[in-house]
Formats: C-alpha cells, structure tokens, sequence
C-alpha cells in the first residue's frame, strides 16, 4: 500500500470521525458520565450532583427541603395520583424520617393505584380512547387494553418488554392473550365510518398515525414531516418515513361494507376476552345444570325408544282402518269483500278477482254423512296464486299467507263445539289453536311454508250425529288484513279416529316402509319424540340452558393481526395514497442505529429495533417524559422533539445518566421513579421567592419543587378521596360518572347514550371515565384533557374560569363536597369540637393542620351557617337534596350538614387542593 | 410577603415566556387565563376585528342557492360527461349519473346585479353586501375530514381551527366572556367537539359552547339550596383562602385562580343577561324572526350580534340539517327559509349598529354538491332527487368586515363542476379571513412537535380582489 493510499484512508477516516461527530447529540448513544462531585452533603443520590453542578454554575442555590406533610402529599400525588388519608398523614409525621419516607415510596410503587395513576400519561401518547372519532362517534370496546396497560405498569414490567408487546405481541411466538391484548396500542388510531367513505383512505391513514405515533413516542421525532417531502431539519428521508410505514402496512382493513351500498360499519381484528368475575360464576352454575338436564335427556330417550315400537304398531294399525274423509261439495258459498269464486270438482272453492283486505267465507253443504267426528279445513294450493298459494297475501310480496283468525261450525242452526286442533303446519306465533279461541287477534297462519297445501284438523268435543238433510254452516273468519285469505278452501268431514290421519305424509311413508334409510329412520323418532311430552319439557329445558351460556358472550377488545400476504409498499408522492412512488421495504432510518440481521423484517423485528440498547432516544425520551411529569419541565424541554429544532437539554449529562441507569437496571420504571423521588432535588420546598421569579422564574434549574395544578383526572381523583367516596374497584368496561345532560348529540347511526351510573361506578377513579371522542367527559375538557383523537405528549395546564364553575357547580363535585361534609362528620374526632372537625378536614383535603387565621375564618363562617340552617329547614333540606349516589350517616344532623357543605365546597375549589406543591 | 400585581403580571409573562409557547406566547393573556383581556396586535391594519362564521352542516347545495348555471339546466336528466365522473371518487354515487340542473329559479339584486336563488329574497335586500366566492375547492369529500379541513386546514384530528388560532392570535376585547364561543342549532357535526378544539395551542383557546337548553355554560348555575348570596360567600372563602396561600408561597398562578373566581362569579350573571333576548325591541325581534326564550338558528344569529357587540372575537354557529343526498328540491326551500331572514337581518342589524365594517360574516359549508343526481329516480320524483358531497368547486358567502360587497369572485365551468375562473383553495380562503383580521397567515404560528404550525400549512394565498 503506497503512501498516498494510507493519507487517503486516513483522510477517509477523518472525514468519517468528523461527520459522526457532527452528529445531532440525541442521535448518538448515550454514555454514563461520571458524577461531578464536589465538597458538599446536600446531595442524596447521582441526580443531585448534575443539579447542583448546573445550579453552582449559575450562582444558585438549591430551596430547603419541603416539610413532611408537604412532600407526603407531593409523593402520594406523584406515584399514586392520590393524597394521603389523615391516618397516613399521622403516622409519618410521628416520625418523619429518610427511612419512613423510604418505606412510603416503596409502599406507593407496590400499590394498584400507582398503574392508575401512571396509565393516565401513556393512554395520552396511546391516543386510547372509547370511540371511533369522526361523524357519529360510535363506541368501540377496547377497554381490556386500558386494563394490560395498568396491570403491565402495576407488575413492573421492564419498559422494552412493555414496547415490544404493546407493538407486536401477537408476533411473539406463543403469544398469550395478554401479549395480544397489548397490540391494542395501535388499534386505538381514530376510524372514519360515515357513509361515502373510502376504505383504502381510512386504512393509509391510520397507518399514518401508527407510524407518526411511533416516531414521537419512541424516538421524540416528527416524522410526519417526512410524509410529503424530505425532513426540513431532520435527517429523515420520505424513504425512511414510507420504510417505516411498510412494517405497519400489513393488517386489514377496519371499516367494512354494509351489503352493497355505501354505509360502512367498524370493523377490525378482535380477541374475545376470557370470562371473568360474576360472569365466569354464572357460567359455571350453567354449566353443572346443563350437565344434569343433559342427562335427563338422555335417559328419556333410551326409556322412549322402547315405547317407540308399540307407537309404531298402534299407528300402523289404525292407519289401516282408518276411516275415510269426506270432501263436502259446497251448496252455497260466500264471501265479504266480493271476490270471484269457483266451486270446483274436487269440492274446493277457487277464489279470484277482487282481492279484499279481510274476508269472511261461508261454507255450507248439505251432501253429509250421517255420524261426524272431526273436520278437516285445507288450503289448496293453485297457479293462480304467488308460488301456488295456499294464501292470497297482498300485503308482502312474495309471502303468499293466510290467517284464519276463527274456525266456527253450525249444525243445523245450532253451534257445534270443536276441542282441538292439529295443524300440517303452524307459523310461530299463529298456531292453529288460535282459530278456535274465539280471539280475534289469534289465528291459524303458515309462513314460511308456502307453494304447498296446508290443513287443519279440528276434532269435536263429541261425536255428532245429524238427521237427514242437515245442514252444516262452516265460518273462516280472516279479519287480520293485508288480504292474508287461502285461495282455494275445501272442508271435509269423517267418523272415526283421526290421530293417525293428523300425522304428516312422509311420516306416514316411512311407516309403511319397511326397509327405512338412516335419514328416514331419525326422521321418524324425531317426529315421535317431539310429541312426546315429558321428553319435550327435558330437551326445552336444555335448549333454554344453551341459550342462556351461548348469552354470556365474552367481551372483546381491538387487537393487531398480519395479513398472510404482505402488501406492497410505495413511497407516496407529496403524500397522497393514490399517487405510488418508488416501492420501498421494511426498513428503519438510516441516521439511526442499525437493524440486526436476526430481527424479521416486520413490526417484532421494528419493536425490537425500537427498544435495542443501542437507539440513542427510546430512553432519553422516556425517561425524560417520567422526569417532567415528576418535576413539572422536562430536562428537554420539548419533549415530543428531539430532533435538531429542540430546545437544547438543560442537564444533557443528567438526562444521559438516567438513560442509562435505566437501560441497565433491566428498564425498569419504578426505579427510575423511585430515584427520582428519593432525589434532594425532588424533596426541596415548592416555595417561590421574588428571588427565585427572578433568577429561575421556569425552574429551569429546578431551584424548587414545582407547583403544578393536577390534571383533569387526578382533580376528579383527590376529590373523590378526600370526600370518602373514591371506588378502587379496577378493571373492565368503561364508567359514565354525572354529566349534564344532552352533551352526546352526533350525527349518525347508532349513536351511543349517555347512561348516568347509579351505583359504586359513580365513584370510580378518572382512569375508567367514558373516552368518547367527540364529546370526551365533560369537566375533564375544562381541566385540559384532550380529545384523544391523536397522541398528546403535554397537556397545556390552564387557569379558567371554567375551572371555577366546574368545581363549584357540577353535579359531580357538589355531590363529592357534601359527601366530604358528612366524612367530617362522621369521622373527626368528637372530642374536640368544631376546631377538631376543622383540623381534620384540613387534613383530609390538604394534608396539614389549618393555620390560626385559616381556622378563625372557617370558624366563623361554619358557626354563622349552623346557626341559620337550624332555623332554616327548608334551606337545609333543599341543599342535601343534592345528595345523590350515595346516604348520609343515620344520625347526621342536617344543619351541620349544611353548614359543612360550605367548607367542603370551599377546600375542595383551594388552588392548593387541586394542586401539587 | 407582599405581592404587587404589577409584579405578578410582569412573572407571569416570563412564566410564559419559558413555558415553550413560542412567539404567540403573549396572546396567552386572554380573558380566561389571566386578569388582562391580552388584546394582540395585529400584524396590520385589520378591517375586521371580529367573526360571525356560519357552517351549514352537511353541506349546502351551492347549486341550488347561489351558483346558478343555465347550461347545466338545459342539460338536466342528460348522462353527465366522462370527465365529471371517469376516474373520479365520489361519496355515494357508484354509476355513471344524470346531470341535475336547479328547479329554482334565481333573481339578480341590488345595484351588482348579485344572482340568489328565489329562496333567498330577504339575504337578496342585504346583497350589496355580500361578496360570494364561488370557485372554492377544498382536499375531502367525507364530513368529519372535510369539516376538520375546513376549520384547521388538516382533514384530521390535533391542529386548532381557525376559531381558537384567532383567539390565539388576538385574544380578546371582553373581559368576562370567552374570546371564541360556538353556538349550535341541531346535532353537533360530524367531527364532534373536536371542530372547536384548540389542537395544540393552549385549551384557553378553544371554542366554549353556549347553549341552547340547561345551562348555557356548562357548570353555571349554581346547586340546589345555593343563591347569589351563598355563591357569593363561598367564593369569599375560596378567595380568603387562596390569598393566604398567594402570601404563603409566592406563587402567581394563585393570582390568576383568585382573579378566575371572580370572573367565574361575574359569568354567573352576564352570561345569562346576555342569553335573556327579551329586552331587545319588538323590531329587532321581528327583523330575526325570534322570540324571546325561544331556540332557533335565528336566535342563534340575533345572540352571534349581542356578543360581538360585546366583543367577543370568534362566534361560530352550526346549523345541522343540509345534507341534502335525496329530496334537495323538498329541503332547500325549508332550509333557505330558516337560514334567509336571520342572516339578512344579522347583516342588516350590524350595519344599523356601525358593527358591520369592522365584523365579518362567513356563511359557508364544509364542500359543495355535485352537479350530479344522486338517487334512483331519473330526476322524476323531487323526494328522491339529491346530490352528492363534492368538492371540486363550491361557494362561500362573506360580508361586512372590510370584504368587498356586491362581488361574485370566481366562477365554476358551464355545469358547475369545476373551480374554473380564479380556482381558490380553502386554505386561500382561510388566509383571507386572517387577513382581514389584520393577521399575516405566515406569521401566525405556534412551534409544535419541533416545528411552526400555521393555519395554511404551506400554502395559501390572499384572495386581494376581494378585499374592500
């Protein structure tokens, strides 16, 4: 090798060196720096020196350490989105130690309330939500996946784990239900399914928002940029951004096509959830007494098969003596409403022509036998009718019925009575026994079988003999409407038994068969059984058991599914779906760490690109995340972008350092929390000094705690605690706690209701609230909540009015106060009077005693309002009348009550309450 | 500790400076988030400082109420050409259509010679106002994505509608009232609430609803068995309360809370004073067409003139019920007769009040309708005939607020198919409202996701011509 070739390799390698360190900062791997220390105590683990170096550089000073009961509130806020009861309270002031103040945070991480509290913020970047989004707002179930967040986050599930199933958990080998529950993370993108809507548009762009979601969750990037045109600022290609899209482009469509038109319904891969709680019980109580009905079956049938044989001979029998009908040739027939009619050879009446709404036919024929037993009405059929008849039916076409709503015979004058009735065929609901009920409203019809004849038999209640030249007057009332009338009756008499006539033809055939078919051999102990009556009343039984298991169907939730076959993927010009580019493959950016050889291309592969420890982001974001939830501003400040356009981080080596830390104790989030909170940074006073405002008026340096007004469900959440109200009941379908009325009016099909909970759902915390997209619950919208339509990394944090009215005057928090009101009653310690009740509500809403001016005020106003409400009943009353959803303890007194409410209404609207200092 | 408020607004404006909102920041202050009312400059003159905006939801057929095309009339029942429907993607219509041409009749007004439909006679006494902007073209022909369009300039959820980026933009001139409200006459539209969302900008600037029926802001009234007196006490305690905490820990949030309070305790009063028409003239009333108490579109239009005369910046009414797939001809009398009157007597009540120059008026949908029949009937049976969402070229009517009146901007080709003389795009349109309101679209912006959002996103041009 010359020389010129080893300047120009090292030249190369200089170049190399050069551009790899021109190299965005967030896009190189993160290195544990060493802790600059320096001679002082203030420190309590690695996060304190990075924060004082930084404050020391800037001539600052860290603020003292906040009091016990501040910061007992400030954690319990922090890790379990809930305050500390006054038991609590107590017990760690007694003894206010590092290691009491240890056990407290080791206690909050192990409770189920930290998952609630921390889903909140990955549901926001999950854009989880209850509904579809866009014109109607249907709701969709996809709660259990709400639930595998909680549970994942409450069982300490490393953070690469929780990437990888929520992004591809149904690819994992073997996945469990769980694992595919978890890919409900990107089933959440909003669904168009309005009428007109096209289906490949709704599926690109749910795709879109996948891979969008992806880059700013994961890697703190906006790759939509990069949809229509290469990144501005970034390195990212429209090539790396439809790469990406190509692993995300493989599930199916989720809208489908109603019939043939233009109305799309929801629709989507789902899992059935197994049966749990309640449901799982009943299911099991089913079970044993279908087992049990079963059997009984079983052993009605074995006992039946015998007599089956006798049945069989006796039928055979009376077939062969069976006596005869006789067709009665009309001598007179009529009908109201007009029609034409024919009387034809066979005795039938051939009705034509007119075709009236409801008819009435009379029949009468004096050509009799002497001695009747039964009579027997037939509906013939004939070409003349739609499939041949046997009905005139006008009103559905197609449907070619009759309804004979009352059968009645006259025997010379008199009427003669019929006692039962055996039908060819009965339609539900229309059995032949109604046409001899004497009620209109019941009668004798036979859809669907149509296009063959139809009869009836009617046996007397006792045999009638006539004299010669008798006359019989047969009535068929058809007064239902829609010209539901037969079209060509006939009426024939006989003297004899009928049962075996009442049986169908082909049963009939098969009994004098005497080589019978399998088929012909089921036939006919089915036709035997059914009338069977013991065995009936067993197989009904049974059949009902069925319906009721097959009723408890499991609850399902949206989940991610492959296509067998891969679909292509094209670069999209300026971003339009229906404008194909070059054809790109799975792939991830090149500017960023490589993708191993043995990940497949597909979204296991991506998800395990995505938590490699070598991505330079996934945990510099996250963890950057956790620290701003924690500390009220993000060591970068844009915590949605990373990317060159971000505000630089404030503690670069920090934000390494916890990176890092995080990577290697196996990325586990409760111990990123609990450094965190164990911090002296996290412990300082929340206090702010003029001085403070003017050095470190962001707390850029974290000076200070932060002071930071709780988010929309954790407001609703220390409400509900601190009036004793709060369910901790977790898990399953979503809860509908008061809302004014008339806020879910949308457009469209099958638009949803707002049901009001009555009982223990009332109560339950914001976690589980109702999601809809287009009308989201009602006071968390005043308190910042976002729509949910689309991944939130921040919410803003207003001071509104709104604010104001929501928490004076809604139904929910109004009920919250009195109930607060009546705990104070009920649980302050009596000995120490109004004082006593006060100290104990303070603590109850604020975590520390009332200051002498706070307690003379409350005082004052609590002693004026007993003294009018004891004399003011009516006041009194109208005021509990607002209690709802739950009772006041038995021995309250009213007026207290009342008087109470004030308090309560007025520490539950204190900025401190709703606020973490 | 003592306090100045002085002081406090001069930390709160650094709190903000810091709290990432970028160079809007400022217009933060609006009367829901802080004492002062944080009434902007603009980037120019504005000829207008406040908007009645109209969405007729569903999409009103532009065909059948201000875009009259004889040749499409002559036309009527004839197969369309391919190119309206080779190729093309359409909401409903599957099979090659009719042409349906209008069985209005349409009358030209005032001194300009402004062509209505015969429908419109009263909106025809105010037409020198108007300025109708008939070549429109917009990116969806879906509701929900094309509303989202309409209002953010994005067919899909997260980015603020032009109601909240003008509230961002301006703030507002009423201390006690919402700089952007949203009033709405049938169901809510098809993209939801979302529609007056603040996106990414701060949720102060989202729309608040005033309602019809119950509260007309949610939370107002106060409890059973609580009065004005009783409100009164509690907010004194929440208030006493506050400032020993103000004192305590120095933190000027506390201040804006104690000011939120009292400005929530006024709400109580001059929301519902402004809700109560029964002190406006018998004139007035008959001008509308309204009574007292009693919920209409109208109502709705004589409320949009009570609070911008009380400087409010943003109203926006929705009117459901224009989605006129079958039965146009049966719908758009109906329709244009609840729409007619309110609007010419809004126009009409502004110019009266000097509030008209400096007010501007948007009526306007979401897309047009095609030029098509959609339906089974051969344009036989009027219940049956309908047109589908179109977006292609359709009309926007504007008035007042330094727009040119008794102008027709733009023309769609001899069918009323296509955008052809002046196409413009909603996001030109949406440049030209800020326009007027003084706002330079290209400089209104809020840095999101490492990025300037704007209204326009990268387009957008000033239609000038129609500028007074």
């Amino acid at each position: 090798m010359g020389l010129r070739s080893i300047i120009a390799i090292i030249s190369l390698l200089l170049a190399c060196h050069a551009i790899a360190d021109k190299k965005h900062w967030a896009y190189r791997t993160p290195l544990r720096p060493s802790l600059p220390r320096i001679d002082t105590t203030w420190p309590r683990n690695a996060i304190d020196w990075f924060v004082l170096q930084r404050l020391g550089e800037n001539s600052l000073k860290p603020s003292p350490e906040a009091a016990p009961e501040q910061l007992l509130r400030r954690v319990h806020l922090d890790l379990i989105g809930l305050p500390p009861s006054p038991a609590e309270l107590e017990a760690f002031l007694k003894n206010p130690s590092t290691k009491a103040y240890e056990e407290t945070v080791d206690r909050l991480l192990k409770s189920p309330r930290y998952g609630e509290r921390w889903a909140r913020p990955w549901l926001d970047l999950a854009r989880y939500a209850d509904s579809n989004g866009f014109q109607a707002d249907q709701l969709r179930d996809s709660w259990a996946y709400r639930d595998w967040v909680i549970d994942a986050i409450n069982v300490g599930m490393p953070f690469d784990q929780f990437v990888i199933e929520q992004i591809a958990g149904d690819l994992l080998p073997n996945a469990t239900p769980s694992q595919r529950i978890a890919t409900g993370f990107h089933r959440t993108p909003t669904c168009n399914v309005e009428a007109g809507v096209h289906p490949e548009e709704n599926r690109v762009n749910q795709v879109v928002d996948r891979v969008n979601t992806t880059g700013t969750i994961f890697l703190g990037t906006t790759l939509e940029c990069a949809q229509c045109h290469d990144h501005k600022y970034d390195p990212f290609s429209m090539k790396d951004y439809y790469s990406l899209f190509a692993f995300f482009n493989n599930t199916p469509l989720e809208v489908k096509q109603q019939g043939s038109g233009v109305t799309w319904d929801f629709y989507g891969p789902t899992m059935d959830l197994p049966i749990t709680g309640t449901k799982a019980k009943q299911l099991t109580w089913l079970k044993t007494q279908r087992t049990s009905a079963a059997k009984q079956v079983e052993a009605l049938r074995k006992h039946t098969t015998a007599s089956q044989l006798d049945w069989e001979r006796t039928v055979l029998k009376q077939l062969a003596s069976a006596p005869k009908w006789s067709n009665l040739m009309p001598t007179k027939f009529s009908a109201t409403g007009n029609p034409t009619h024919t009387i034809q050879n066979d005795s039938s009446v051939l009705i034509t022509g007119n075709n009236p709404d409801r008819s009435t036919y009379t029949l009468i024929s004096k050509t009799i036998p002497r001695r009747i037993t039964a009579i027997r009405l037939e509906a013939l059929t004939h070409e003349s009718m739609v499939k041949g008849g046997p009905g005139r039916n006008k009103a559905v076409r197609e449907n070619p019925n009759f309804i004979v709503t009352e059968f009645r015979v006259n025997a010379d004058g008199k009427p003669v009575k019929l006692a039962s009735v055996t039908a060819s065929f009965s339609q539900r609901g229309w059995d032949a026994a109604g046409s001899i009920d004497d009620n209109p409203k019941t009668g004798w019809a036979i859809n669907p079988a149509f296009g063959k004849s139809a009869w009836s038999i009617y046996r007397l209640a006792k045999p009638l003999d006539l004299p010669k030249d008798a006359e019989l007057k047969f009535v068929i009332d058809q007064n239902y409407g829609g010209a539901r009338t037969i079209g060509r009756p006939r009426v024939s008499v006989m003297d004899g038994d009928p049962s075996a006539l009442t049986l169908p033809d082909d049963i009939v055939a098969i009994l004098r068969k005497t080589n019978r078919t399998k088929m012909e051999h089921d036939n006919l102990a089915e036709h035997f059984l059914a009338n069977f009556p013991e065995l009936k009343t067993a197989e009904s039984k049974l059949a009902a058991l069925d319906k009721q298991i097959a009723a408890i169907k499991p609850a399902t939730t949206l989940v991610m599914v492959e296509m067998n076959k891969n679909r292509p993927t094209y670069v999209m010009k300026r971003g339009e779906y229906l404008s194909p580019g070059d054809a790109v493959n799975p792939g991830t950016p090149g500017v960023l760490h490589r993708f191993k050889k043995e990940w497949p291309r597909n979204r296991l592969g991506l998800a395990k690109w995505l938590v490699s420890p070598e991505n330079p982001l996934v945990a510099r974001v996250t963890v950057n995340r956790w620290w701003a939830e924690l500390m009220g501003r993000g060591i970068v400040n844009t915590q949605e972008d990373f990317g060159s356009q971000a505000e630089p981080p404030s503690h670069p080596q920090l934000l390494d350092w916890l990176a890092v830390e995080f990577m290697q104790r196996n990325w586990s989030m409760k111990h990123l929390h609990k450094l965190i909170v164990m911090s002296a940074t996290y412990r300082q006073s929340s206090r702010v000094t003029p001085e403070l405002l003017a050095k470190d008026a962001a707390n850029k340096f974290y000076t200070r705690a932060p002071r930071l007004r709780l988010n929309a469900e954790m407001i609703r959440d220390n409400a509900l605690a601190i009036s004793g109200l709060l369910s901790t009941k977790m898990h399953g379908p979503p809860i509908y706690p008061p809302q004014p009325a008339g806020l879910w009016r949308h457009v469209g099909r099958n638009a949803p209701k707002f049901n009001v909970a009555t009982g223990e759902d009332r109560f339950r915390r914001g976690v589980y609230v109702i999601w809809r997209r287009g009308a989201p619950y009602a006071s968390f919208v005043n308190f910042d909540a976002p729509d949910r339509g689309t991944c939130v990394v921040q919410r803003p944090r207003t001071n509104t009015p709104l604010q104001a009215l929501t928490l004076m005057n809604d139904e929910a928090y109004v009920e919250m106060a009195l109930a607060f009101a009546n705990r104070v009653l009920d649980e302050a310690p009596a000995t120490h009077g109004p004082e006593g009740k006060i100290d104990f509500a303070f603590k109850t809403a604020l975590a520390r005693s009332p200051k002498p001016t706070e307690l003379k005020f409350v005082k004052t106003l609590l002693l004026k309002r007993h003294a009018f409400f004891e004399k003011n009943q009516k006041a009194t009353a109208e005021l509990i009348g607002n209690v709802k959803g739950w009772k006041p303890t038995k021995d309250t007194d009213p007026g207290e009550l009342a008087a109470w409410f004030y308090v309560a209404n007025i520490l539950l609207n204190l900025d401190e309450t709703i606020t973490k200092q | 500790m003592i306090i100045s408020p002085h002081y406090l607004a001069e930390t709160r404006r650094e709190f903000l400076k810091h709290t990432g909102a970028g160079i809007g920041a400022m217009a933060l202050g609006s009367v829901l988030n802080g004492g002062d009312t944080g009434a902007q400059k603009p980037h120019h003159h504005p000829r207008a400082k406040r908007v009645i905006y109209i969405h007729l939801v569903g999409a009103a057929s532009q065909l059948d109420l201000f875009d009259y095309k004889p040749e499409l009339v002559k036309r009527n029942g004839q197969k369309c050409p391919d190119h309206m429907f080779k190729g093309k993607r359409l909401a409903f219509i599957r099979e090659h259509p009719l042409l349906l041409g209008t069985r209005f009749k349409f009358q030209r007004h005032g001194q300009a010679g402004i062509e209505l439909c015969e429908h419109l006679p009263q909106l025809g006494s105010v037409a020198d106002e108007l300025c109708l902007v008939k070549s429109i073209r917009t990116e969806h022909f879906n509701h929900a994505p094309a509303q989202l369009f309409m209002h953010s300039g994005f067919g899909r959820f997260g980015r603020p509608g032009i109601g909240s980026w003008v509230s961002y933009g301006l703030g507002t001139e009423n201390r006690d009232l919402p700089s952007y409200v949203v009033m709405i006459t049938g169901s809510v539209a098809g993209a939801g609430n979302s529609l007056w969302g603040s996106g990414f900008l701060p949720t102060v600037h989202q729309g608040i609803e005033f309602r019809a029926s119950g509260d007309p802001v949610l939370f107002l009234s106060n409890p059973k068995g609580i009065g004005r007196t009783e409100r009164r006490e509690i907010v004194d305690g929440i208030n006493f309360l506050n400032k020993q905490a103000l004192a305590d820990v120095g933190d000027p949030e506390i201040a804006t809370r104690i000011a939120q309070y009292e400005l929530a305790f006024r709400m109580q009063t001059s929301v519902p004073e402004l809700m109560d028409t029964s002190k406006e003239s018998k004139a007035t009333h008959a001008l509308y067409g309204t009574q007292p108490g009693k919920a209409s579109f109208a109502n709705n239009c004589l409320l949009a003139r009570r609070l911008v005369e009380r400087g409010v910046r943003f109203v926006q009414l929705f009117d459901q019920g224009w989605d006129h797939h079958s039965g146009v001809f049966t719908n758009i009398p109906r329709k244009a007769k609840q729409l007619d009157q309110p609007v010419a007597a809004l126009i009409a009540d502004l110019k009266q009040r000097g509030l008209l120059d400096d007010t501007l008026i948007i009526i306007g949908a979401e897309f047009g309708r095609t030029p098509m029949l959609q339906g089974r009937s051969n344009g036989g049976n009027a219940g049956n005939v309908g047109r589908d969402h179109h977006k292609e070229g359709f009309t926007m009517v504007l008035a007042g607020g330094g727009v040119r009146g008794g102008t027709t901007f733009g023309a769609t080709d001899e069918l009323g198919y296509q955008a052809a003389d002046n196409p413009v795009h909603m996001h030109d349109v949406n440049a030209t409202f800020l326009n007027l309101l003084g706002i330079d679209h290209e400089r209104l912006t809020y840095r999101y996701q490492g990025r300037e959002f704007r209204l326009t996103d990268v387009h957008g041009h000033v239609l000038k011509d129609i500028l007074a």
